[in-house]
């Protein structure tokens, strides 16, 4: 029995599985400590969308074991692991387009009272949310769309951030702020974060581990400050 | 022309009110519930009930609201459910149902026509004749219900999910609203409307083990025009509805009996999404 | 070069002695069934026979083809008021007789034709489906009622003189026309023709995209099923003298639908013997019991759809031969496993190499409500290319493959395939021009055997049959290869669904390249194969493109594999072509590392 309180934020144990009969992602191993941010790099098709998809429970998993705060939830419906302090930001359709922001924002939390309350908080990094609650999601741009998502899953508070490819598409200036605004959290709250990139920079720039997703296999990882390691990744990214 | 004007709008009225029900479970859970009819014949009974205990008969609206929402959970929860993946099967066992529940009924009630007392009965002069009291206080049960279901969708925590599993279920799913249990709740809930509407057009329609089966297929049409938006319903009541009261009033009755069908898959033919607005 | 033709075997005479054995039976029972049982027996069946003819005809439409209809009464009721009206009013001679048979068929027919136009356009939903044959009983029923007393309105017509047969004679004719129509399905099911419908039912997509209009299909089946309802009816009323608005509405056809439910949809005996026992219990108990009655089918109902989908005749049916087959006494048939016939490859000419494009897109363009997927794209390619499309998730390279593949997709801008200029026009009409298209998750016909499915794939060059059954496969050379280097050949007779991912892919590349198109779509070919895998198809891809002049279009995420067999990249990103080069000029380019990996440092704005 592994303690509550040692135990890491996240915990992926030979996991195996993919969609029916295909198996995407292949006896992986990965951890993601208490306050650590991981990223997960990989080209596309490589595994790394599916790998979270099992974690949150919408894929059944063929073998291995998920862990989260050293509690095992693979098993569990998607709406329960969601309760358990983990915010999930997917790639494909991660906003309600015909909600207004301000429901998008709601929707982050599990009840309204504490809304005003965390609205604040999420309205310091983006300044332009709290005036503009009651448009459509689906009419801001997409570098405020992308905020919005982050937003969103900051409502909560939540002690672990699982976020795919949330640069994918977005000017530099916007990418900056995101950065800025994940080590912030990170540093404040003490969240850990679990990163899907493509975007090397980006992710070696607040990530403190590495890890390379190829055919769905780890095949490289260290810690991301090391001196080679955005040559090592780009070795396994480029085309 | 006033009158035709008022005929429309108290049609409309009741058309929202007997389709806003099967609106909710068709929206959350995109099946169609083809027991919508036994659950109007439910509210028909349920005021029936409140009749022959001699109770006052305001009271059998909220009591065919309680009897629809806790039937419709059941039935939720033990026939729909397993459904889920198979919506076209699931029209077939909502319609087997509601098979059994009119001839339940007819075991319990007989099959002859009953008369349920109206909390209120007369007419009012208006616009040089004189006008239904009761299709006026319907018209009026109409808007409440639309209004406070308007409320419950946009301006409650509850309506909030059910409108995130609309839209997108593994979203909703992925922010940790148990979809299921939304699901439940809307079907309930739109049994217990149709309960509700079924005890409102008592007095407008007699009641017998089938007098929900007339009004299925114009509420089912109406939803489909609709999709799940309550505006969609509105304008789809108003303009299917009155459609129906013109073409009643100045061609064939039988003629009008069709028009909302008939309109409505039309419509759908040229238009796949109806009256919903962009 | 001569393609080799082998003999195709009718149905019939592959019919088993045991089957022939049982119809001989039947035949003769229904000749001396009357004199041997009671006589109100006799009535209720007769009736029962011509109920049961009809609900074979939902049972094609919804247990096969997966057509839920409430409508098939409407066309038995047009069959009875044709015999009622004409004999009623225009009077009774042996030349009304086919006056209103023929009569009453043609308008069926006609209706059907119009419920096929309306119900199954392209991109119908099933549920809107369901509502046109729903709603067409009801106004059926509404022009009965108010028909005055032209159709008798609500009370029907009665006394009208009708063909004078005794009962006997009735029950042979109603006992002999369902054995007939019976024997008839059961080869219609079992030929070419009765596997595409069941293909309808699973897959209608792929269908569309194996170059079948779906929707023809689906309304001629629609028109034939109401003829034979009609005729249905026909025999009805001139067996009862009475018909009655009920006949055409709503309630009967969902009784028909419930019918073949509990007999056991997608069979032929289940929905046949389901209905005659139903309905002579029904009419033994209706009259002492009749609302404890219907509310036991109603239960039974709502039970077999969600623990029995396949019904209750299937279920007894397997109890029995489960039996059987523990003491000895039965066998499975075995699977007929077809031969494949490899055709010479290059006779069609059009894979001659030319310099004529194969594809020639300008501002093609693309948006999903104010959202632009697809801006301003402009490509021509040419047969003997193997161009990849690659690009970040998003970029629109699925989009694009759909606007070239279907005439409905693309918002504006104008697409030419092989010299035809593709309008608003359906996925079967690109095929026509040469378009092949492999999906991204395997996209074939679960049910359907590896022999069906590629059958299906060749109807365009060999029309199918409604009656047979061929034992040879006649594949174009390329779909033989990629069947024989995967060892597909060995498993033809296995349904799809058995199949491994792998070889689920490998199936649908063979059953599209055995359209013999000359532009090859491909979507991720190679996502969740095994490295041999990979290897095998990009081998296959690049000799098809090389040796057989194939243009081919491929979505790949996989750049190694790219880089292995493209001779030319096409990079999109955020909808637009951002490079269009060799795959030198990709691999070097700087623009395309930014693009694609992110990498360049992010605080810098070009």
């Amino acid at each position: 029995m592994t303690d509550a309180a040692k135990a890491p934020a996240l915990s992926v144990r030979g996991v195996s599985g993919g969609y029916g009969a295909a198996i995407v992602v292949k006896n992986v191993d990965l951890t993601v400590p208490e306050g650590r941010i991981v990223a997960v790099l990989g080209k596309n098709g490589m595994g790394k969308t599916t790998l979270l998809k099992m974690i949150m429970g919408f894929l059944p998993l063929h073998q291995g074991e998920v862990h989260l705060f050293g509690k095992r939830i693979n098993g569990e419906p998607p709406y329960l692991i969601a309760r358990r302090n983990i915010a999930f930001c997917p790639q494909e359709q991660p906003l309600f387009q015909d909600l207004t922001v301000g429901e998008n924002l709601r929707l982050g939390l599990f009840d309204d009272d504490a809304f005003e309350a965390k609205l604040e908080k999420v309205g310091v990094h983006f300044p332009f949310l709290p005036d503009r609650l009651r448009q459509r999601a689906g009419t801001l741009s997409g570098g405020e769309q992308k905020m919005l998502i982050v937003a969103r899953s900051l409502m909560a508070s939540p002690r672990i951030m699982l976020i795919d490819e949330i640069t994918e598409g977005l000017q530099p200036s916007v990418i900056e702020r995101l950065a800025h605004v994940l080590a912030e959290q990170r540093r404040a709250e003490g969240t850990a974060i679990l990163l899907i990139e493509q975007h090397v920079t980006f992710a070696l720039a607040i990530a403190d581990e590495y890890a390379v997703l190829n055919q769905g296999e780890f095949v490289d990882r260290g810690p991301a400050n090391a001196a080679d390691a955005a040559e090592r990744i780009n070795r396994h990214l480029s085309i | 022309m006033q009158v035709l004007i008022l005929d429309i709008v108290t049609t409309a009225a009741i058309l929202f009110a007997v389709s806003c029900g099967l609106l909710i479970s068709f929206g959350v859970l995109k099946i169609i519930n083809f027991a919508h009819g036994a659950f109007l014949t439910i509210g028909g009974y349920s005021a029936l009930v409140v009749t022959q205990m001699g109770w006052d008969p305001l009271l059998a609206y909220p009591f065919s609201l309680l009897v629809g929402l806790v039937l419709g959970a059941a039935v939720e929860r033990f026939i729909v459910k397993p459904l889920y993946d198979r919506p076209l099967d699931a029209i077939l066992a909502t319609w087997g149902l509601g098979i059994v529940i009119s001839q339940v009924i007819t075991i319990v009630f007989g099959r002859g026509v009953q008369f349920v007392q109206s909390p209120v009965t007369g007419a009012v002069e208006l616009f040089d004749g004189s006008y239904s009291v009761y299709r006026l206080a319907a018209t009026g049960g109409a808007v409440i219900i639309g209004g406070l279901l308007a409320l419950l969708m946009h301006r409650t925590r509850l309506g909030l999910n059910a409108r995130a599993v609309i839209m997108n279920e593994n979203l909703a799913q992925a922010l940790g609203i148990n979809s299921s249990s939304v699901r439940l709740i809307a079907f309930g809930l739109g049994a217990g409307l149709a309960s509700l509407a079924g005890a409102i057009i008592t007095p407008l329609s007699s009641v017998d083990p089938n007098m929900g089966v007339p009004w299925l297929v114009n509420a089912f049409m109406l939803v489909l025009v609709a999709g799940s938006s309550l505006l969609a319903l509105l304008i789809g009541s108003v303009v299917l509805g009155g459609l129906q009261l013109v073409i009643s009033t100045y061609g064939s009755p039988i003629l009008g009996g069709l028009t909302i069908a008939v309109a409505a898959a039309l419509l759908l033919r040229i238009r796949p999404k109806g009256f919903v607005l962009d | 070069m001569a393609i080799e033709m082998t003999s195709t075997a009718p149905i019939i005479r592959s019919l088993p002695w045991g089957k022939g054995a049982v119809v001989a039976v039947l035949a003769v029972a229904s000749l001396i069934g009357p004199y041997v049982l009671d006589p109100y027996l006799v009535n209720v069946l007769i009736r029962s026979f011509f109920y049961a003819s009809v609900a074979l005809t939902v049972d094609l439409l919804w247990g096969y083809t997966g057509i839920l209809t409430f409508g098939q009464s409407t066309f038995f009721g047009i069959g009875a008021y044709a015999a009622a009206l004409v004999f009623t009013h225009v009077g009774f001679d042996p030349g009304m007789v086919w006056l209103a048979l023929v009569g009453g068929v043609a308008v069926a027919v006609a209706v059907a034709g119009l419920v096929g136009w309306l119900a199954f356009y392209y991109g119908a939903s099933p549920l809107y489906i369901a509502v046109v044959t729903l709603v067409l009983p009801i106004v059926a029923t509404q022009l009965v009622l108010s028909g005055g007393t032209f159709t008798g309105s609500s009370s029907g017509l009665v006394g009208f003189t009708v063909i004078d047969l005794g009962i006997e004679a009735w029950f042979s004719i109603a006992a002999g026309g369902l054995l007939v129509l019976t024997v008839a399905t059961w080869i219609f099911v079992n030929s070419e023709m009765g596997r595409l419908l069941v293909a309808i039912r699973d897959n209608e997509q792929r269908c569309q995209y194996l170059g079948i209009s779906s929707s023809r299909v689906k309304t001629y089946l629609m028109m034939a099923t109401a003829a034979v309802a009609a005729m249905a009816g026909f025999g009805y009323a001139n067996f009862t003298m009475v018909v009655a608005p009920e006949m055409t509405g709503f309630v009967f056809g969902t009784e028909l639908v419930i019918w073949v439910a509990l007999g056991g949809r997608g069979t032929l005996i289940g929905p046949v013997v389901g209905t005659i026992l139903l309905d002579v219990v029904s009419a033994y108990l209706s009259g002492s019991m009749p609302f404890v009655w219907k509310l036991a089918i109603g239960s039974v109902f709502v039970g077999v759809i969600l623990f029995l989908p396949n019904g209750l005749v299937p279920m007894v049916g397997n109890f029995i031969r489960g039996g059987l087959r523990r003491v000895g006494m039965w066998w499975p048939e075995a699977v007929a496993v077809a031969d494949i016939t490899p055709m010479a490859h290059g006779i069609e000419g059009a894979q001659a190499y030319t310099d004529a494009p194969a594809l020639d897109i300008s501002h093609l363009e693309k948006r999903f409500g104010s959202l632009t997927v697809l801006e301003d794209i402009n490509l021509v390619t040419r047969p003997g290319e193997l161009v990849s499309l690659v690009g970040p998730n998003g970029a629109g390279k699925t989009t694009l493959i759909r606007c070239l593949s279907d005439g409905f997709e693309r918002t504006s801008g104008s697409v030419i395939i092989n010299g035809n200029t593709l309008d608003r026009q359906p996925p079967y009409d690109c095929v026509a021009f040469g378009v092949g298209r492999k999906f991204q998750a395997a996209n074939v016909f679960d049910s359907l055997t590896v022999a069906e499915c590629l059958r299906l794939a060749r109807n365009r060059h060999e029309p199918l049959s409604a009656i047979r059954r061929s034992r040879v496969l006649n594949l174009p050379e390329p779909a033989v290869r990629v069947i024989r280097t995967t060892g597909l050949d060995k498993i033809m007779g296995t349904e799809a669904r058995h199949l491994s991912h792998g070889m689920k892919q490998a199936l649908e590349l063979s059953m599209v390249l055995a359209l013999e198109p000359s532009i090859l779509m491909l979507d991720e070919p190679t996502a969740g194969l095994t490295k041999a895998e990979r290897h095998l198809i990009g081998d296959i891809l690049v000799d098809l493109a090389k040796h057989d002049a194939f243009c081919i279009l491929l979505v790949e995420h996989d750049l190694d594999f790219v880089r292995q067999i493209s001779t030319r990249v096409v990079v999109l990103h955020h909808g637009r072509i951002v490079l269009d080069g060799s795959v030198a000029d990709v691999v070097g380019s700087e623009l395309v590392q930014q693009v694609y990996a992110g990498s360049g440092k992010f605080g810098e704005r070009k």
